[in-house]
């Protein structure tokens, strides 16, 4: 039950090689999901190969693109003081997830590749428009966030790939952020949730992206939202278009936490409060 | 009455040392040579065993013991003895106890559980008390605990009261309103999870560390199974380590414990048995869940008329204390408010489901739930204010209720308009904008509980050499403050200060019996036995006073003259001072009452102390008393008897504020007036009730286990959600309502339950309130919310 070996690379090379070496070993980030798998017995992987001690995971610079390091921590990300400036919407999600121990430990990178279809941080990357960088042994490949995600907990990721860094294009000062969650609690996995980002100018969005946690096998973009809201202006009329668009587009399923209408109906109302709350940024 | 201690702010004796991670739970208790055992859950709800291999089990290296009911003799548990600590021919429920490992550390043990293999022939389950009454529904248990076979799956309990004429009352009814409530499985979600060391000397003995609440009825228990494996006339000593809460999972024996003791006595050397979060959620009993049918009306004036109550309760697949909550919910049906005529009757049925145990408020807050969600649809028929509807029949002090409860005092009236006025009751009700107020009242036991023969609680109090107060009770620290409870109690009643007062462990080798730390009454018999030892210490002292006090204070005097030379003493005849005067002590300090207030005409407890005990035939003081409240068992299938020595009441108000878009629920605020009796020490009063009310809250809007045939899916905190800070943080009033009862301890009632009971109700009335919709199941999810506003369109 307990894996046989921690590795300690210092290197992605090095920690490419004790993969080569140990296929059945895990790579670990913060460890708050996997560790929670190991102990239910769901996943028993031979050996971990830590990936905090490589130092250009850690790497965060924020300027005209900013690059956020894999192993950045979510406690780091709400920390720094022009993430919160330039993204608000990135800290609003970072600051949704988990409890404060699980921030402190959990990564950025750990929350996307975990692949959940809740994770609170891809949601608000997703309607950031963020990319992300990956390597392997083979080399480097760069994708935008929305073609990682395959499925529930699945990604594009190759067996000996990694997520090393998130890249934003755009500074988000002057634009529009808004996410929105709801759990059982306040402190829980979302029974749905919702980021929003636009540039607005004359009452209209004339750049707007949608994603939407916990109501789709991944965290979705929700484009035929984005169509309905493009270039048109911001009245009653279209945010309620753009609400019933939300319901019809998302796929939700029911769990123990909220049935799959329910969740659909949320989504609706987070569309409708986001929009409405843009609007009065805006005016 | 002025108390010294009894009222004032004092820090708990414990608090330092469980804040420092100094004091020792179960989890840290280890013992020389100790074993770790580990449990074979059934994982099926219903099936037959067709075979235990447990040889690879027995052949991975660390492994010591591997235990089946085919290699132990049959252990008989739970009050009905349909319960078995190892199952032999079939398993009734999933969390059933089919093997155990004593392995020489805890992942060994686990590892070695998973290499057990058990084949079943999968039988029929029933998961609803419907499903189990049907015609052919098969049968939980074949036969009875005395091997006759059985015809149904319903239990041979009765729980009934019939008074006045019910159904005159309902004819006589104007406005009457009918209703189904229900409320969920709750885990109790102690911090500190349940787990046992047993073991056995030399000599056969058993001594177990045991999360209990019951230490002396654990031991009637145990040293019933040692005489069912071959250990007729050995002891069972109970030592209760510090607990991180029990809220009533302590009240009964568990197959774990019985499983330790087995594991214990085939080793020869000490297990521990140690469940963690998701075994506890998994495999120890929850609170009972329940369906309460009940109907109310009154007349034209709003005074009630009748009351009529069928309880339906899904019982699991044995039976434990989750059984016997009608006892209980007896008593708010038959006596909360003024109601001539009342019919209660509690059907109890066998399913496959887990069996279920105790929680705080023990069917209270289940019936409650019912009983003033109910009267607030009544009061709305009836067009009379819910507050004034309360009013109308509110319960006065000398009244003797339908179930015989003799109502000592009553601070309901009170209570009720502490909240109305706190909560602003007149202006909320009608505020509009999704907002809106509700309250709810509460009658509990507040004088002991007595559903055993005995309802009483011995206590020892041992003077030393210095003066220090050694306590032995055997009641149960928990975390609720019964030790601080009991040592301001014995510092006023025997006259010293606090910080002399040593409550000891508990222990059945040294304390003396209790029936057991439930139905509220911890610090009501543990402050009543201490008055009365106290008494007896201070006569004992005081006699002792008369020859020595003479000689110690010319001594005094002596040593006085020689450091303040020209001091000069009054002209006082201490011995006849003694002779017409009457000592009293205080912090300590012996005096006599007429005497003048100089420096050394006084004696010091210990200096006493040390004079009673160095000379010849010299003593030690000790007092050793029992305190039986004055109450009866009651006759539960006449529904009639007075179950408690006083009662105590209570109202709870909420503001809530009604998402209409998502349903949800947020509470803006809270008000809780509580007739207590009398405050003990407000710091743990408090701490008593804030608790409580977010236990109330959790059970109002979030917590459900969460089941399917059978199997809990929410075993965890990731999905079985209680209130966090986050869920708490809106203002919470408390207002103590003090009625000086004469039958509590410095007037104090029992108030370790109430704080729960009605909170929900309050909520639920106030919801309706703000958003016109009624949720009658619990917990008020904003799903439910939701889906209540569409229908109501």
């Amino acid at each position: 039950m307990t894996p046989e070996a921690y590795y300690k690379p210092r290197t992605l090379e090095e920690a490419f090689a004790l993969k080569a070496d140990h296929p059945e070993a895990f790579f670990i980030a913060g460890g708050t999901d996997l560790m929670v798998l190991m102990r239910a017995g769901i996943c028993r992987p031979s050996a971990l190969i830590s990936l905090r001690h490589i130092e250009p995971l850690h790497q965060l610079t924020v300027g005209a693109t900013t690059h956020i390091g894999a192993m950045t921590r979510v406690a780091e990300l709400l920390e720094h003081p022009e993430i919160e400036e330039r993204y608000p919407l990135l800290t609003a999600a970072a600051r949704r997830l988990g409890s404060p121990q699980v921030r402190s430990v959990a990564t950025v990178g750990g929350n996307l590749a975990n692949a959940s279809p809740c994770a609170d941080t891809a949601v608000a990357l997703l309607a950031l428009g963020a990319r992300i960088r990956l390597a392997s042994p083979d080399g480097e490949r760069e994708i935008p966030l929305d073609q990682f995600f395959v499925g529930p907990k699945t990604t594009c990721l190759f067996s000996q790939e990694l997520v090393t860094e998130i890249i934003l294009d755009e500074d988000a000062r002057g634009t529009h952020g808004v996410f929105i969650k709801k759990g059982r609690v306040k402190m829980d996995i979302a029974q749905a949730s919702l980021a929003l980002w636009a540039r607005v100018k004359d009452g209209q969005c004339e750049q707007i992206r949608l994603a939407a946690g916990s109501v789709g096998p991944v965290p979705l973009r929700l484009p035929e939202v984005e169509r309905v809201l493009l270039n048109h202006p911001l009245d009653d009329d279209r945010i309620s278009q753009a609400s019933t668009a939300a319901e019809q587009t998302v796929q939700p399923i029911t769990d123990i936490r909220a049935t799959a209408d329910y969740r659909r109906q949320l989504i609706g109302v987070f569309v409708r409060r986001a929009l409405r709350q843009i609007c009065t940024e805006s005016r | 009455m002025a108390y010294r201690h009894i009222g004032q702010e004092t820090p708990r004796p414990d608090s330092a040392d469980k804040a420092a991670g100094q004091a020792v739970y179960i989890h840290d208790f280890e013992r020389p040579q100790m074993l770790h055992g580990k449990i074979k859950f059934a994982e099926q709800a219903h099936a037959r065993i067709v075979d235990i291999d447990t040889s690879k089990a027995e052949r991975l290296p660390g492994v010591k013991a591997v235990i089946t009911a085919q290699n132990t003799p049959e252990v008989r548990i739970g009050f009905m003895r349909d319960n078995f600590a190892l199952k032999r021919d079939k398993v009734r429920q999933f969390r059933d106890e089919v093997a155990a490992v004593a392995a020489i550390d805890p992942d060994i043990a686990a590892e070695a559980v998973e290499l057990i293999e058990v084949t079943y022939e999968p039988l029929p389950g029933v998961f609803t008390p419907k499903e189990a009454l049907a015609e052919e529904a098969p049968l939980i248990h074949e036969t009875d605990p005395r091997g006759q076979p059985r015809e149904n799956n319903r239990l041979d309990l009765r729980y009934h009261h019939e008074s006045g004429d019910p159904h005159l009352g309902r004819q006589a009814a104007k406005y009457s309103v009918e209703g189904t409530f229900s409320t969920p499985l709750i885990q109790q979600s102690c911090m500190g999870t349940a787990g046992c060391v047993a073991e056995f000397d030399r000599n056969h003995h058993l001594t177990i560390w045991a999360k209990t609440q019951i230490p002396f009825l654990a031991q009637r228990d145990f040293i019933q199974m040692l005489g069912a494996i071959g250990l007729k006339e050995r002891n069972c000593r109970v030592i209760v380590p510090a607990l991180g809460g029990a809220f009533g999972t302590g009240l009964d024996t568990h197959a774990y414990e019985y499983i330790s003791i087995l594991l214990a006595w085939r080793t020869g050397r000490p297990v521990k048995v140690l469940y963690d979060r998701e075994q506890e959620f998994s495999y120890l009993s929850p609170r009972q869940s329940s369906e309460v049918k009940i109907a109310q009306g009154c007349d034209e004036n709003g005074k009630l008329t009748f009351r009529w109550v069928d309880v339906l309760m899904d019982n699991g697949a044995y039976t434990s204390w989750g059984a016997t909550y009608p006892t209980v919910m007896m008593l708010p049906a038959t006596s909360l408010y003024r109601v001539p005529n009342v019919y209660f009757d509690a059907k109890l049925v066998y399913t496959n489901n887990t069996y279920c145990q105790a929680m705080r408020g023990y069917g209270n807050p289940e019936l409650n739930w019912a009983l003033e969600s109910n009267l607030d649809e009544l009061a709305e028929v009836a067009g009379i204010d819910p507050l004034e509807m309360r009013r109308i029949n509110c319960n006065r002090a000398g009244e003797i209720t339908p179930m015989g409860l003799q109502v000592t005092t009553c601070g309901l009236r009170d209570c009720l308009e502490s909240v109305s006025e706190k909560i602003e009751w007149t202006a909320k009700r009608r505020q509009g904008k999704r907002r809106g107020v509700g309250l709810a009242s509460l009658f509990h036991v507040g004088g002991g509980g007595r559903i055993y023969r005995s309802d009483g609680s011995g206590l020892i109090l041992k003077l030393d050499d210095f003066g220090n107060v050694n306590v032995y009770y055997g009641g149960v620290e928990m975390g609720q403050g019964l030790h601080s409870a009991l040592s301001l109690g014995v510092a006023e009643a025997l006259g010293v200060k606090p910080d002399k007062v040593f409550v000891n462990p508990t222990d059945t080798g040294t304390c003396p019996w209790d029936v057991g730390t439930h139905a509220s009454r911890g610090a009501f018999m543990a402050c009543n036995a201490a008055i009365k030892a106290a008494a007896d210490l201070r006569r004992q002292i005081f006699t002792h006073a008369k020859s020595l006090f003479p000689k110690i204070v010319a001594k005094n005097l002596k040593r006085y003259q020689k450091k303040h030379p020209h001091y000069t003493a009054p002209d006082v005849d201490v011995a006849a001072l003694v002779d017409r005067s009457t000592f009293e002590m205080r912090d300590g300090v012996v005096r006599l009452a007429d005497a003048p207030d100089e420096p050394w005409l006084s004696v010091s407890l210990d200096t006493l102390l040390r004079g009673i005990h160095f000379r010849s035939q010299g003593e030690m003081l000790l007092s050793h008393v029992f305190y039986d409240p004055p109450n009866e068992l009651p006759d539960f299938e006449k529904g009639r008897g007075n179950m408690s020595a006083t009662y105590a009441y209570g109202v709870q108000g909420a503001e809530v504020e009604v998402d209409v878009e998502t349903g949800e629920v947020t509470i803006l605020r809270l008000v809780a007036s509580h007739d207590v009796g009398r405050v003990l020490n407000p710091q743990t009063l408090k701490g008593q009730m804030y608790g409580a009310l977010a236990q109330g809250v959790g059970y109002a809007l979030y917590e459900e286990v969460c089941t399917a045939e059978g199997r809990i899916l929410n075993p965890n905190f990731a999905d079985y959600k209680i209130p966090t800070i986050a869920e708490m943080d809106f203002p919470i009033e408390l207002d103590f309502i003090e009625t000086d009862d004469d039958r509590g301890p410095f007037g104090a009632k029992g108030v370790g339950e109430p704080g729960l009971v009605p909170t929900a109700p309050a909520i639920a009335n106030a919801v309706y309130n703000a958003v016109g919709v009624r949720i009658r199941d619990l917990p008020i999810t904003p799903q439910k919310v939701l889906a209540a506003l569409k229908r109501k369109g």
